[in-house]
Parts: C-alpha cells; structure tokens; sequence
C-alpha cells in the first residue's frame, strides 16, 4: 500500500518535472524541472529498496549515485548558464537556436 | 498505518510545492518551492525509514537550492517577477507530454504486480553499517566512479564558466 502510494507521488512529480523542463524558456527553470524528475527517481528507488528489498544495500547506494547527478547537472548546468550569459547577455532558451544549426 | 499516511501527507506536500515552481513569476519563490519539495522527498525518506539518505537529502538540498536561488536571481531577466513576464512556451505540448508521462508511469505503477511487500526495514544503525560495507566492497566501482565524476564535472564546469578574454 505504502509502496504504491510512494510509487504514485513518484508519478506526479516526474509528470510536473517533465511539464517544467519542456515549458520554460529559461535554462536555469529547466533545470529544475530536470531536478524534479531526479527526485522523482529516488522516491522510487527509495520506495523500492523499503518495501520489496530492504537488505540489499544496492537500492540505497543508486539513490547516493541520483543525488551525485544532481549535483553535477546543477554543476555544469550553472557552468553553460554562466558561458551563455556572458556570451549573449541572457539565459534564454529562444534565443539559443544558432545551436540548432 | 501512520505510515502510510504520514508519506502520503509529505508526497502531497513535494507535489504541491512542486506545481508552485512552475507556477511563480518570482524566481526567489521558486527557488524556494524547489527547496520545499525537495524537504518534502527527505521527510518522506525519514517516514519510509531510510534514515541516513533522509537526512543526506536534507542537508544537500539545503545547499543546492541556496545557491540555485542567487544564480537564479542573477540570471533571470526580472527576478521580482513584477513585469509579469511570459516565461514558458510550446505550451500544449509540454502539458501533453508532461500528462503523458504522467499517465504512463501511473498505468505501469497500478497494473505492475509487485509481489509480496516487506513488512519492516533494519534498524537505522545496521543500514548504516551495511550501506558503508556494501560501499566499500561490492559497489565500489560504482561509488568511486561517482567521485571521479565530480571531480570531472567540478573541471568541465569551471573551464566552461571561466572568462575568455578575446584578442
């Protein structure tokens, strides 16, 4: 039951990180989506560990791993936000497309 | 059954926060939701008794969302969010995709049998213990790969942010 509910509230943030990362124009609002979805992932993998596996450590160190990517995606991230701000002055994404080409 | 309810209360909470990112113009209060979600996660952590990353959740995001909150207000063309500033696009489909996902991840969670649940975890003291031998032995790879990662991450971004000065 626990698990499921865990599972569910797991669902829900990753739908509103997603919504966040696709909608913003602003790279550093995107990023927070890209974080909600991280932590979406270790509610689950949280979840996973407590109620199906709960003596095999694995389940805990992934979660260890999740929040290292997080902070290295904020890391980076901040890293472009800052190169991109000096370059063009702005941090947003419409104003990115000669990446496209 | 307290637990049930208490991890229902603090993922309504995150999902709550959550929403309210995307939802202020005022990057200071965004920043701050992130914060409030990502508290949430810990205490829902703590009440599924996985005490260490809990508290680890805790105190990281504390951190992390500190210094997001001054990037932000740094980068953000109106931090105040006063001028009311349209700041999302494409909007049909991020909210079809975002639904979408949702809807899918909710489908796999109801229809996926999951088999029998365990009913009660080690106590924090042995997790702790155990988390550190399963650290040191069998995942060390994993966990010393993560450490040069950050190390590569902390390089990567520095020379990405540090100014060129052009001829």
């Amino acid at each position: 039951m626990t698990l499921i509910v865990a599972l569910l509230i797991g669902t829900g943030l990753f739908g509103i990180g997603l919504y966040g990362a696709v909608s913003q124009t602003n790279m550093v609002m995107i990023m927070m989506g890209v974080e909600l979805m991280l932590g979406a992932a270790m509610v689950n993998l949280v979840a996973f560990w407590r109620f199906l596996h709960p003596d095999v450590y694995a389940g805990q160190m992934f979660v260890l791993i999740v929040m290292t990517v997080m902070a290295l995606e904020a890391a980076v991230g901040f890293g472009i936000a800052t190169a991109r701000f000096r370059a063009r002055g702005s941090v947003e994404m419409e104003e990115a497309m000669e990446l496209k080409e | 059954m307290g637990q049930v309810l208490t991890v229902a209360f603090f993922g309504l909470v995150a999902l709550g926060f959550g929403v309210t990112v995307f939802r202020t113009s005022s990057m200071v209060r965004s920043a701050l939701s992130l914060l409030g979600a990502m508290a949430a996660i810990g205490v829902m952590f703590l009440a599924m008794e996985a005490e260490f990353l809990g508290v680890l959740q805790l105190m990281m995001m504390a951190g992390e969302m500190t210094i997001m909150a001054i990037f932000m207000v740094m980068y953000m063309m109106d931090p105040g969010g006063l001028g009311q500033m349209e700041m999302t696009h494409q909007k049909r489909l991020s909210k079809g995709v975002g639904l979408t996902g949702c809807l899918g991840a909710v489908a796999l969670t109801l229809l996926v049998d999951w088999g029998p649940t365990v009913a009660s975890a080690p106590p924090p003291t042995t997790q702790v213990h155990d988390l550190g031998i399963e650290l040191m032995s069998r995942s060390m790879l994993v966990f010393e790969t993560a450490g040069v990662t950050i190390l590569v991450a902390m390089v990567a971004a520095t020379v990405v942010a540090i100014a060129r000065h052009r001829p």
